[in-house]
């Protein structure tokens, strides 16, 4: 029987629940031995293959990452959201209070370290953002909640242990965190 | 089964609560810990603000909150039933949801209530809209801020504010989701005219929102090394505090007599300089002044340099200690055993209104009654009234009592001195003396007065006397003795008038040959206390604290174990003697003051006598039934001498 495919992606985050992922240490051979990684940003891989896990890092801001989190899930029989950007939109939304143009505005010109004389605000190179950054659950339909900023890795070899003996994994109290 | 005894089932357990106990009171009585809590507190009124606590009467689908409904006879209800859970948990999401919560960064992840029973009730995702509203961060106080985007409106803050500290200071402001807890109607806590910055608000709130500035982020609870349980050192309030020790620093304190009249509630002193003081310079080496510097020597060098002192000036009438009113009981009697080896004067920090204080009861001692009643009697009386007395300034927590009484139990608050009441607003007579009529009025429909007593009355003998002679005349008897709180501030004032207390003010007078100094560096020296160290011909300061201006005042500096390196006991002014323990082992190299004045005494070639104390329950316990205590004659002559808010006399019934 072929391994179980698993794909992961890192929006609008810090890359650390990745970091945390290579936290779990010897146990990714024993994982790497009963699935294969496909796309993930630590691997070449660009384009997301039809896979039986999908994990995403991070909240969602703009009309990229709401792009790729849809095509995740199409792609996807098991989608994971992996710590609190994911879950619940973490510090991302802190833009949250105000509109999008004055947090471009602020962070582009206005923040006092920045040099930026002709107020020059990327508009061509950058997706356009959302009104407000969303946990991925307000967009597409997420199966397995891990929250934590970010989780455990032991936490995260727990769930990916779960699903690979078939269950939908509910984090336990005692594993879980949003700090 | 009597009268008032009912039985209640709580999940299929038999519970026996009384008549009047809410079901959560039955609960806790009889080990039930299945219900949990949020805004109800112990000690507080309960609001039922949060609805975490709901249980369900079996059969009938309602839901009700343990903490506030009555307890009834057979009443049958479950605790954790699915439904109930899930309840509790939407009401979590919807507090997450309501506010701006990133537990990331909040100085509370790891010791928030609410954050932790998201996490119990299994709380991996919220459904319901953030709102996203802004808040703002009331960061106007230096010491306490308060961050609205993490309140969950439990209002405990706002309870305690009011029913322990009784400032009153927090109300709340607006209503629904943006309602917000608010001070001075409107204000901040930091523009706050009521404001006494305890930080009881900040100990209570189970929420990242109201927190001590400079004590975040020092640890949370369960990182801490060490929780150790002794008393604030600072005033004879003697506070019950929790110390919580992280990498050798005092990184929290909290009151812990939660169940006891003061509620678990500490004054900012308390809060702040105990954390602070484990940070400071210490003395950790005996040091002799060469010229205008110090040269660090051994205990050896130092003992020699002080005995030879202490042996050339034997005999002279001009040696002198003076000893901190914070040192414990036990350090206290090696004092005085040294006193008696060596022969040299005593005085303590509180000498002054000491003297003054015991001249004036003494009377009354030899009467049998205590001349005093605890400080938390001042909740149980009818009528207050404060003799030149600030209690804030000397014992803050006693004056919360003050406030207590008056907006919570009814008592009626008098100022009696040359100026204003020290509670503006709650204060319902001012008058200049003791003996003005409307006050003696007054004090005829009162059932239970209690008199504070400020230190220009203290140190006042005829005034102490005449005040007591007053209290008895309006019956001010309370359980252990008479209606009487001497605003006396240092942690063992008591125990520094039972051991060390001069019999004559010797320390602002003649230069003294030699003065041994024994400090705890928890309050700073008065004036009169440094204009004698700097003007005796030597010196010897035991401090703990590398702090100026008497770690330069000196001749010889010797280190001294901070007050979390010391243990004994205090003789509070709560009516018992407290246990002060250890929290963190001495620097290295320190020795005790018993064993310094051990060795000054072989040097000088005296044996010192076995030191023993007499707990101050058993010094003033009363003998005999306060309200059998007779006013005593006061000599007509001194009576001219009168502190000015006690001249003139009762008239007398003919
Ligand atoms: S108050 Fe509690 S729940 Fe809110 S951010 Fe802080 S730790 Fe998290
Ligand atoms: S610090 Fe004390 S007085 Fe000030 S608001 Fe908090 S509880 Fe009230
Ligand atoms: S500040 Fe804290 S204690 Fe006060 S209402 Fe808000 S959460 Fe409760
Ligand atoms: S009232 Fe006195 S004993 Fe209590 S915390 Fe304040 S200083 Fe310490
Ligand atoms: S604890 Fe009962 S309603 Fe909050």
């Amino acid at each position: 029987m072929a391994k179980p495919k698993v794909a992961s992606v890192w929006l609008e985050a810090c890359a650390g629940c990745h970091m945390s992922f290579l936290d779990m240490d010897e146990r990714l051979l024993d994982l790497f031995s009963r699935v294969e990684i496909t796309s993930t940003p630590i691997s070449d891989i660009k384009e997301i293959p039809e896979v039986t896990v999908g994990v995403i890092e991070g909240g969602l801001g703009n009309e990229e990452e709401l792009h790729v989190a849809r095509d995740l899930r199409e792609k996807c029989k098991i989608l994971v959201a992996w710590g609190d950007c994911a879950v619940f939109g973490g510090i991302n939304c802190m833009r949250n209070f105000i509109k999008p143009e004055d947090m471009l505005r602020e962070a582009y010109t206005d923040t006092v370290s920045t040099v930026n004389p002709s107020g020059v605000i990327p508009h061509v190179d950058l997706p356009p953002l959302l009104p407000q950054a969303i946990p991925v659950d307000r967009a597409v339909k997420v199966d397995v909640y891990v929250p934590g900023c970010p989780p455990d890795a032991d936490t995260i070899a727990w769930v990916f242990n779960e699903i690979l003996e078939g269950r939908i994994p509910k984090v336990p109290s005692q594993m879980m965190r949003y700090d | 089964m009597s009268n008032s005894e009912i039985r209640m089932f709580i999940d299929g357990k038999e519970c026996v609560g009384s008549r009047g106990d809410t079901i959560l009171e039955v609960a806790k009585k009889n080990d039930v810990t299945s219900i949990p809590t949020l805004c109800w507190m112990k000690g507080l009124s309960s609001i039922g603000a949060c609805r975490m606590c709901v249980v369900e009467p079996e059969g009938s689908g309602r839901m009700l909150t343990a903490c506030t409904s009555p307890a009834e006879d057979g009443l049958r209800v479950n605790t954790s039933t699915e439904n109930l859970v899930s309840y509790r948990r939407q009401v979590l999401e919807l507090l997450f949801a309501g506010r701006n919560h990133f537990c990331m960064f909040c100085s509370q992840s790891g010791d928030c209530d609410l954050q932790t029973l998201a996490i119990e009730h299994g709380m991996d995702s919220v459904r319901y809209p953030f709102l996203y509203a802004p808040f703002e961060n009331d960061t106007t106080d230096v010491r306490i801020q308060a961050d609205h985007n993490r309140c969950i409106l439990c209002q405990r803050c706002v309870r305690t504010c009011s029913e322990k500290v009784g400032t009153c200071t927090l109300g709340m402001k607006k209503r629904g989701w943006i309602m917000t807890i608010e001070a001075d109607f409107g204000s901040t806590i930091g523009q706050s005219d009521t404001c006494v910055e305890c930080g009881a608000c900040a100990q209570v709130c189970p929420t990242g929102t109201i927190t001590l500035r400079n004590l975040a982020y020092r640890g949370r609870r369960r990182d801490c090394d060490a929780v150790v349980d002794t008393i604030c050192p600072i005033c004879a309030m003697g506070c019950a505090i929790k110390v919580y020790v992280r990498t050798g620093s005092i990184v929290r304190v909290e009151g812990t007599n939660v169940n006891g009249p003061d509620g678990g509630q500490l004054c900012a002193e308390g809060r702040f300089a105990l954390p602070y003081s484990s940070e400071q310079p210490r003395v950790v080496h005996p040091m002799v002044r060469t010229g205008s510097t110090f040269r660090t020597v051994s205990w050896g060098e130092a003992i020699d340099v002080i005995g030879s002192k202490l042996k050339e000036h034997r005999g002279s009438g001009k040696m002198g200690a003076l000893i901190s009113s914070l040192a414990t009981d036990e350090e206290l009697a090696v004092f005085s055993s040294f006193r008696e080896a060596v022969g040299i004067r005593t005085a303590n920090y509180n000498d002054g209104s000491l003297r003054g204080f015991y001249a004036g009861i003494k009377p009354f001692v030899d009467q049998g009654v205590c001349p005093f009643t605890a400080a938390h009697n001042i909740l149980n009386a009818d009528m207050i009234v404060l003799v030149e007395a600030d209690p804030q300034k000397i014992l803050p927590v006693a004056a919360s009592y003050v406030r207590v009484a008056v907006l919570h139990r009814a008592a009626r608050l008098i100022h009696v001195g040359s100026g204003a009441t020290p509670f503006p607003g709650i204060t319902d007579l001012e008058v200049k003396n003791l003996f003005d009529p409307k006050l003696t009025g007054m004090l005829k429909g009162a059932k239970k007065p209690v008199f504070l007593l400020g230190a220009s009355v203290l140190s006042n003998p005829v005034a102490v006397t005449k005040a007591l002679n007053f209290a008895i005349e309006h019956r001010a008897f309370f359980g252990d003795g008479l209606g009487i709180v001497p605003l006396l501030g240092h942690s063992n004032v008591l125990g520094a008038m039972n051991t060390i207390m001069s019999k004559e003010d010797w320390l602002g007078g003649e230069e003294q040959d030699f003065l041994y100094v024994y400090s705890t560096g928890m309050v700073p020296e008065s004036s009169k206390a440094l204009s004698a160290m700097s003007r005796s011909g030597f010196t010897v300061i035991q401090t703990p604290f590398l702090l100026p201006p008497i770690s330069n005042l000196g001749d010889v500096l010797l280190p001294a174990p901070a007050w979390f390196e010391r243990s004994g006991h205090l003789c509070t002014l709560e009516g018992e003697r407290r246990q002060l323990s250890k929290i963190l082992d001495p620097v290295r190299g320190l020795k005790g003051f018993g064993e310094v004045l051990q060795a000054l005494c072989e040097k000088v070639g005296v044996k010192m006598g076995n030191p023993s104390t007499s707990p101050c329950e058993n010094v003033f316990a009363s003998k005999i039934s306060p309200d059998l205590a007779k006013q005593v004659e006061v000599d007509e002559e001194l009576e001219r001498s009168t502190q000015p808010a006690l001249a003139g006399r009762l008239p007398r019934e003919a």
